[in-house]
């Protein structure tokens, strides 16, 4: 799967959240983009990306409701009408959105009686609409609130949940995770120094044994209850 | 949680320490994470399915 992230924060070296993100990334499968670097974009070549890619998520911090003047631009100026939705093509069709957003609120600010009085999901229906016109898939937003309030072990935590909302396959099921960390394992262990590759293989091998057992009470299950339907 | 869980656990958490990447030791400690959800759901459908053998009205 390609993933295109277009990133719009208009001073992406102050900002922790963003640089923690970008160290974040997946080694593979992920191409990333400032919409903020560019003093012109490139329209056919913005275009060309975002046909080559399968997802494609906006990241920015939310600055009054709503994204960064950086992401409007590219908007108004890549998203052209012909392209999105002229003459019965929609070359964005299918495709994922999905939208990494940074908040200097808590969570629970975002709901009605909150302090900001607005979901996330209500502030962003600007861009789930554009999603809904160019036919393509909303994915369930990612939002990372006050960043720098977060301790280690949410930090920690925060690295594996992006990269999985970058390139794992969704809905974000118990099986689509075990696909995803079954994927990387063995490349994992193998990197891992000579010492500790005995627990690691073991650690692999213990993992795909809960795997294989998850799936077989699966099929139990579904027998029954297909003999309960007799 | 069973003995073999949480002495997997502690093995995750150990090679976790070990990794000098922060990424890396991300993945470790995500993974560990992803196994207690297997042996939860394990539990829960083994539940179900002897719930669902359990039929006193077939005796």
């Amino acid at each position: 799967m390609k993933t295109l992230v277009l990133v719009s924060h208009p001073q992406l070296a102050d900002s922790t959240s963003q640089q923690f993100l970008k160290a974040s990334l997946p080694s593979e499968g992920v191409t990333w983009e400032h919409l903020e670097d560019q003093d012109e974009f490139d329209v056919a070549q913005e275009q060309q990306q975002l046909r080559q890619a399968d997802r494609i998520v906006l990241q920015f911090p939310l600055y009054w409701y709503a994204a960064p003047a950086g992401l409007k631009q590219w908007e108004d100026t890549v998203l052209t009408r012909t392209f999105v939705y002229g003459d019965h093509r929609y070359p964005l069709a299918d495709k994922e959105l999905g939208i990494v957003v940074t908040t200097g609120m808590p969570e629970q600010a975002f709901q009605r009686g909150g302090a900001e009085g607005l979901t996330l999901d209500a502030a962003l229906a600007p861009i789930a609409a554009l999603a809904h016109r160019a036919k393509m898939v909303w994915l369930p937003t990612f939002p990372i609130y006050q960043f720098g309030y977060l301790e280690e072990p949410e930090k920690l935590q925060l690295v594996t949940d992006y990269q999985r909302y970058l390139t794992q396959k969704q809905p974000d099921s118990l099986a689509n995770r075990q696909d995803w960390f079954a994927q990387r394992l063995t490349g994992m262990v193998d990197r891992l120094p000579a010492e500790q590759q005995v627990t690691g293989k073991l650690i692999a091998s213990v993992f795909d044994q809960n795997r294989e057992h998850l799936d077989q009470l699966t099929d139990t299950l579904a027998m029954i209850k297909e003999q309960e339907d007799d | 949680m069973t003995e073999q869980s949480t002495w997997l656990s502690q093995q995750i958490d150990q090679l976790a320490t070990q990794q000098e990447k922060f990424t890396d030791r991300a993945f470790w400690l995500a993974l560990k994470k992803v196994v207690a959800e297997q042996d939860r759901r394990s539990d829960q459908l083994g539940g179900e399915v002897d719930g669902r053998t359990w039929r006193p009205d077939r005796w």
